[in-house]
Order: C-alpha cells, then structure tokens, then sequence
C-alpha cells in the first residue's frame, strides 16, 4: 500500500458558532488524484484553506507525511510542500510570464539569500512554459493574458514551485469546454509526480481525471469512491437534490 | 542584456556624468543650493523604493530623515565654537544652558533631565552611524508589527503619518534635550580627517553628489537583485508570494528598512550643506511634498522619483524668485501635480520609457510587434 502523503484527522473550524468545515478525516496516498465535490457552501474552499493555512483550525491535525503542519504560517506550510491554486486566478500581474516562473522557481525563500542576480532555473522554466502552453507569451506581461492563460500560468507557479502536494480550488472556473479540456491535459500531466486534490464542480472535468472522489456535505465527508460509485450513491443523489434541506 | 536596460543604464551614467559637472557653471551659492535639491532627490530614492517598489505609500517618510538629522546634528553640535564656550572644558550646547536644572553642573551629564543622552555624540561617527542605525531600527520594529499584523495599504499611511507627527511633537516638547522648536543651529562642519566640509565649498558638493550616486546606483542594483523581483511580486500579490513560500513581512520590511537608512543618510547630508535640523523636517506637509516628488518623476522608477524631486525644487526656487510668482508657485506647483497624476500617471519616467520604447520599436526589423520588441533587440545584440 502506498504511503500517506496527507493525513487529515478530525479537522474543523468554527466561525463563531458556524462550522464550515465539521471533523472532517482524510487520508491522501503518496501521487493520488483526489476529487473534492460538494454543493456550495459544503466547505470544500474552507477545507483547503485550513490545509494551506489561511484559516486556522479549531479542532484536528493535518499531516504532511510525518510532520504536523496544523495551523503554521503559509509561508511555511508551503515550503514544506504544499502548493495552493486559488479559485480567482491569481498571479504577479506586473511581472512578465518567465519573470512570474521564475520567482516560483526560487528555492531559498529568505531575503538575504536572495541578493544576487538571476535566477537560475532557465531549463525548469523553458520546460514549464512548454507544458502549459505559453512559450509564445514568456516576454508579455502577465495582466495581459486572457482568463484562460492566467489559469494556465498560475498552475506553471505551481507546477514550477513543485511542491508535493498542489491543491486546486477550481481549476477549470470561467473555462470555454476547450480550455477546459487543455486543463485536463496539464492536470493529467503532473499525475504521478504529485499529489493532487482538486476541488470542483465541472463532471466533464471531473470524469476526465478523477480517481478517487469524496463527497463534503455541510462541512462534513458524505462519500468517498470511484466516478460511477458517487455517481450512483443515493446519499450524494439526496444531498445535491436538497431533499435534506439546510437545516 | 536588453537594448531597453542598456538605455536605463545609459541615462543612469549620463545623470550621474551631470551632477558631477555641475560645479563647472555654478558660484558656491547656487552650488550649496543644488546640494540640498540633490539631497532631496536622494529622499525621491527612498519614497520609490518603499512606495514605487514594494507598494508602501509612507505618509511618514520624513520620520527618518529628521531622525538621521537630528543624530549628526548633535554631533555637530558639540563640535560647534559655542558649545565650548558655556564655561566647561567640554562642549555644552548653549540652548542646555537657557534649559538648565536650577544648580546643575555645567555638565553634558547632567546640566538637564535627560542631556546624558548626548554623552557619546562627542564622538562626530557615532552621530553618523547613529544617523542610518536608528532609522533603520525604527523600520524594523514599525515593519515587523505593521507587516506582520497584514497591515497594508492606505493603514500603513496612516500609521506612519500619525507616527511622524507624534515623534515631532515629542522632539519639540523635549526643549531641554532638542532645543524644541527652534531646532539644533550653529552647527560645527563635518570633519573627515583634518578636512571641514564647509557648505559652501566644492567638495561638499561633491560629498553629497557621490553620496547620491552611490545610492542611486545600489538602488538601481537592488531592484535588479531575486530579492527585488520577489518584492515587485509581493507588491502585485502579497498572497500569491505567501503560498510560494515567501516571508512577505520579512521582505516588506527589509526593502522598509533600507528606504528609512536612504532618508536617514540624506538627513545627515542635509545637515551638512544647510547647517541645522529642526523638527520642520517631521511636519506632515514635507512627507507629503516627498511623495509629490516621486510621483512627478514617476514612483516606479528610482531615478524618475530622483529626478522629479530635483526639477521640482529647481522649479519652485526660480519660479518663487520671479516677480508676482512669489506666493503663485505653490498653486503652479499644486497644478504640476494635478496634470501628472491625470495625464501621466507613471510620472516623467514613465513618459520617457514609452518615448524609448517608441524610438527603439521604430528600429527593429519590419513585422516584429510592440510586445516583442525586448525579445527582438535583445537576439540581436547576442
């Protein structure tokens, strides 16, 4: 069996009485692909805030295979290994396409280390911009892509950053079906040499990446399985039908 | 290296080849004078590193500069005639005198409450180390809270702003300390060696035009550094450098600090070619003139802001001396900045670079476009 790369034990978060995300456990092997589903507002975005560390947790412990990284700054969260994709694309929008690579591709994170001229990492660089389809736009300014390319370019940080574990929050968000599928090809790509849980809501997508999904429903793990097995579980079926209601 | 950066640093060479020829055409008093213009352009330094750069508009910059001010000055201070003619064998400043304990000794170490605090600036280097250290300590413990805390934007303005006029109501409350309101005058010269740099000689000017050279150019290095890069990335998203790893406060309040130790220095220079610092130097209207300067040259660019903040002050000098401009120059001034910000929103510099940019895009071979221009010049001179 493959070795947990994320270990997630009971994890919660209270907003002031209202649970986002509600003692949610997960285990995440070493090179899985995870799909996270849910309606909105079943804590899929606060989940992977509480992993990164933009919110802090009130209950549980997150694991990045051994080490405890409940509730460490992001920076340092990220240095361990774990790279974020936001829902609203973002990237250094002043900063050309290699300049924006080139500073995920920084290795020493401190201030002093970095006095020097030049990054170094010219071949990664080159090799990310053929990967995610900008060789053509290295020299422009990032504010200049389209939505779709900065998509692109914020999945290159991250390819270029090469955590272990990269976390996407709706990758494929304001996507044309082309790009969408172009996604598909990037995601299916990095398969195998990361980690990677994806949240969203797109099946076409879905379907055409997914290995394992689990279901959030209010804050907490409905279902875990394959494409047809929460595609024909009848919680999930209730559940997104809201037969359940919101209370 | 790209056409584009050979041009930069072309211009860089040819402002610096300038300023250094300047004493060619000038008597000592206009020579005295473009010192104190060049000194300000050294703070036009400081207000684009910390607002062009890493996107902190400081309302307070004027905190540091009066704060390196103020240490050489009490250095100079000690070292002027008067203080050695209080009726001690060491040097007295003469205002401790009208400040002094009733029976106090005529003592640096006690004459008044707190006068002990002047003890080491007998010695005119530690005024001067003083001068950049305790700038640079104030960023660093104003950074380190503010940036750690996420404070940012038009907050940090405020803070700084709030900042400054509470240190300079402090300075002026502390008369027998700071002399208050009047400031420290009749200040001795600053002495390298035996040499006196008299105000109003040629190497004084020459002191401060390489001092800004100097730091024009290791600024201009800075910005080109991977810490530079990153900072421009954590000014365009501070969130997005966080979760590649980067200590975003620690970067803020490094380019923070660096920014304070530039105004610090050009306090002290300040002091040198004009002979007294006075808490003037912390009133909120000079910050906010600074920051008027940077945005004229063009924040993003460190010899833009330079630059503005020199034609600036060249302009109001010569325009408030002509007849029936005297009170006019400010509104004139006023107007200046109104026009940029509307019309030219990245300053002089910005307007310059989109002039080269023209010129250069004009010579490149026929079908390659406007954005490709970098790329095109820079295979060519491979």
């Amino acid at each position: 069996m493959a070795q947990a790369a994320l270990t997630i034990d009971g994890l919660g978060v209270d907003f002031e009485g209202f649970k986002a995300v509600n003692g949610v456990s997960l285990v995440i092997e070493e090179g899985e692909l995870r799909v996270l589903l849910g309606a909105n507002g079943a804590g899929k975005t606060t989940l992977m805030d509480l992993i990164s560390g933009k919110t802090k947790s009130t209950e549980g412990r997150v694991f990045l295979h051994d080490t405890n990284i409940t509730n460490w700054e992001e920076h340092r969260i990220a240095r361990a290994g774990i790279g974020r994709k936001f829902q609203i694309p973002s990237v250094f929008k002043e900063l050309t396409v290699r300049r924006n690579l080139e500073v995920a591709s920084c290795r020493n994170p401190g201030v002093f280390a970095n006095l020097g001229f030049g990054f170094p990492a010219k071949a990664k660089v080159d090799e990310v911009l053929e990967l995610i389809g900008l060789a053509d736009e290295a020299d422009r300014v990032a504010a200049y892509l389209s939505h779709g390319q900065t998509q692109w370019l914020e999945l290159g940080l991250l390819i270029t950053q090469d955590p272990k574990i990269i976390l996407l929050d709706e990758p494929t968000a304001g996507m044309t079906q082309a790009e969408t599928h172009k996604t598909s090809l990037i995601v299916n790509n990095l398969r195998g040499r990361h980690t990677i849980i994806v949240v969203e809501h797109d099946m076409a997508f879905v379907r055409e990446i997914a290995e394992r999904i689990t279901v959030l429903h209010l804050g907490q793990v409905l279902a875990e399985g394959s494409v047809t097995e929460i595609e024909t579980n009848p919680k999930v079926k209730e559940a997104y039908l809201g037969s359940k209601g919101i209370s | 290296m790209s056409s584009q950066r050979r041009i930069d640093w072309a211009i860089y060479a040819g402002f610096v080849i300038l300023i250094m020829l300047v004493p060619l055409a000038m008597d000592p008093f206009w020579l005295n004078r473009i010192a104190k213009y060049l000194v300000f352009g050294m703070l036009g330094i400081a207000v684009a590193l910390s607002w062009g750069y890493a996107g902190i508009l400081n309302l307070g910059q004027g905190l540091f500069f009066g704060a390196g001010a103020y240490m050489l000055a009490m250095s100079l201070k000690l070292a002027s005639a008067t203080s050695l003619q209080q009726g001690s064998d060491k040097p007295v400043p003469d205002f401790m005198l009208w400040n002094a304990e009733p029976g106090a000794k005529t003592e640096l170490c006690c004459i008044t409450k707190a006068s002990f605090l002047w003890l080491p600036f007998q010695s005119q280097w530690f005024g001067f180390a003083m001068g950049v250290i305790l700038p640079v300590l104030m960023a660093v413990v104003v950074g380190l809270i503010v940036f750690r805390k996420r404070i940012s934007g038009v907050f940090v303005s405020i803070i700084m702003l709030a900042l400054v006029l509470l240190v300079r109501l402090v300075m002026i409350d502390a008369q027998p300390v700071t002399n208050g309101f009047n400031g420290l005058t009749d200040l001795g010269w600053f002495k390298v060696g035996e040499f006196e740099f008299d105000p109003y000689i040629v190497p004084t000017y020459y002191l401060v035009a390489g001092s800004l050279s100097v730091v024009l150019l290791a600024a201009r290095l800075l910005i080109d550094t991977r810490a530079g890069v990153i900072l421009q990335a954590v000014r365009n998203d501070e969130n997005r450098a966080r979760y590649l790893g980067f200590d975003v406060p620690a970067y803020q309040t490094f380019f923070f600090a660096v920014s304070a130790a530039i105004a610090g220095f050009a306090g002290m220079l300040y002091v040198i070619v004009s002979e007294f610092a006075s808490p003037t130097f912390m009133d909120l209207s000079f910050s906010i003139t600074m920051v008027v300067w940077a945005a004229v040259g063009g924040r993003a660019s460190i010899l833009g802001a330079c630059i503005g903040a020199i034609a600036i002050n060249m302009i109001s000098a010569t325009v408030s001396e002509a007849e029936g401009f005297a009170e006019a120059w400010k509104a004139i001034i006023g107007l200046i900045f109104v026009l940029v910000v509307l019309y030219l929103p990245r300053g002089i510099a910005g307007l310059a670079h989109d002039l080269i940019d023209r010129a250069v895009t004009r010579k490149a071979p026929a079908g390659s476009v406007a954005l490709r221009v970098h790329d095109a010049s820079s295979q060519l001179a491979e």
